[in-house]
């Protein structure tokens, strides 16, 4: 197995994980997104290729560097993550990742 | 003790819980911040179940553009404060329970003293700095804070009970961007009445509360889900609260 900068460069190893998205995020994006991704792949990195099939739902999401938004809510299989660690965070088979923003009005 | 007018009142529902709960849900008092689009179904639900005290604050007048979802308010009021209106409008539902509507920003000089003895504080603003406040006078003074936020078809709500679950800071720390939300009346109706339902359920310490859960709804599916949220150890709001290991502050 080798590794360089996050991505994974052995063989092929095709994975299925389901995206959700809610609220405002989900009006830009859709929910319920089944995809394929290559081992190795991290959580930003996938969701960020999702959002940018709609550059309003990326911009959403993401800020001009490509960090998550700091009220952005993730989680992985009902678990927080801190978006600080998304980038390091591994997506495995059968994984399904949330995102969601607070909603504010009252 | 009820007067004959109150047990005919709350006949219905005693037969759910008994005078022992009627008198729980009597003897209690609610804070109930705003009186907007989660306040009015809060307020009215609550009022008409026969929460004994109600204190609601608001700082705003009646607009007509608020008139598509805050239900205490009606046409005649466009002007009028939202307090008196709402006192007016509560008062005439139920003669039977106290009304305090008081008409003030709620800042942190005064939100310990505003929310005062409640038994609980119900979160009806419609933005973050605002509900950040009352999270911290929860936790000081350990009583529930019960969250709810709309936008569009949209919403969310949770049960905090400091020391028990995750505060409004441990599940969302930082706030979304402030803009003017859309929105649907049937929206806050929906969660506003969640709301009152876990007040209600708090206060006869009967079923299951929305604690560690954040319930989402997304109306345009109709579809409900929850998500559990846990305490963040380094929380700057809670984070040297003791685990308090009883599962609810009963009255």
């Amino acid at each position: 197995m080798r590794w360089n900068g996050g991505e994974y460069n052995g063989e092929e190893e095709e994975m299925t994980v389901k995206i959700r998205f809610f609220a405002r995020f989900r009006e830009l994006l859709g929910t319920d997104i089944m995809t394929d991704v290559a081992a190795g792949t991290m959580c930003t990195s996938l969701v960020a290729t999702l959002a940018k099939k709609n550059p309003e739902g990326y911009a959403a999401i993401f800020d001009e560097n490509g960090a998550f938004r700091d009220f952005v809510i993730l989680m992985k299989n009902g678990k927080r993550i801190d978006i600080a660690d998304a980038a390091k965070t591994l997506v495995t088979d059968g994984d399904e990742i949330a995102v969601f923003p607070p909603v504010a009005g009252g | 003790m009820f007067s004959e007018r109150e047990c005919e009142r709350y006949k219905r529902q005693i037969l759910l819980f008994g005078d022992e709960g009627q008198e729980r849900l009597k003897n209690a008092h609610i804070f109930i911040a705003g009186a907007g689009g989660l306040g009015s179904p809060v307020s009215l639900y609550l009022a008409v179940a026969g929460v004994g005290t109600i204190t609601i604050v608001d700082m705003d007048r009646v607009d007509q553009t608020n008139l598509n979802r805050q239900i205490l308010h009606f046409d005649r009021d466009i002007g009028r404060k939202k307090t008196a209106s709402a006192k007016e409008k509560l008062q005439a539902i139920n003669p039977d329970i106290m009304i305090y509507a008081i008409d003030v920003k709620i800042d942190e000089m005064n939100a310990a003293d505003l929310i005062g003895e409640a038994d609980g504080i119900v979160d009806a603003m419609d933005n973050y700095p605002a509900r950040y406040l009352l999270n911290e006078v929860a936790i000081a003074k350990e009583i529930p804070l019960f969250h709810g936020g709309i936008r569009g078809f949209y919403g969310q709500a949770t049960t905090i009970i400091p020391g028990t679950t995750p505060c409004l800071k441990c599940i969302f720390p930082k706030p979304p961007p402030k803009e003017v939300f859309p929105v649907i009346g049937v929206t806050p109706g929906i969660i506003g009445v969640v709301q009152a339902n876990e007040v209600i359920k708090f206060l006869l310490g009967r079923g299951e509360l929305l604690a560690g859960r954040l319930l989402i709804w997304d109306g345009m599916q109709a579809h409900a889900e929850e998500i559990c949220v846990e305490r963040n150890p380094a929380c700057d709001a809670c984070g040297g609260m003791v685990e308090n290991t009883t599962a609810r502050k009963k009255k």
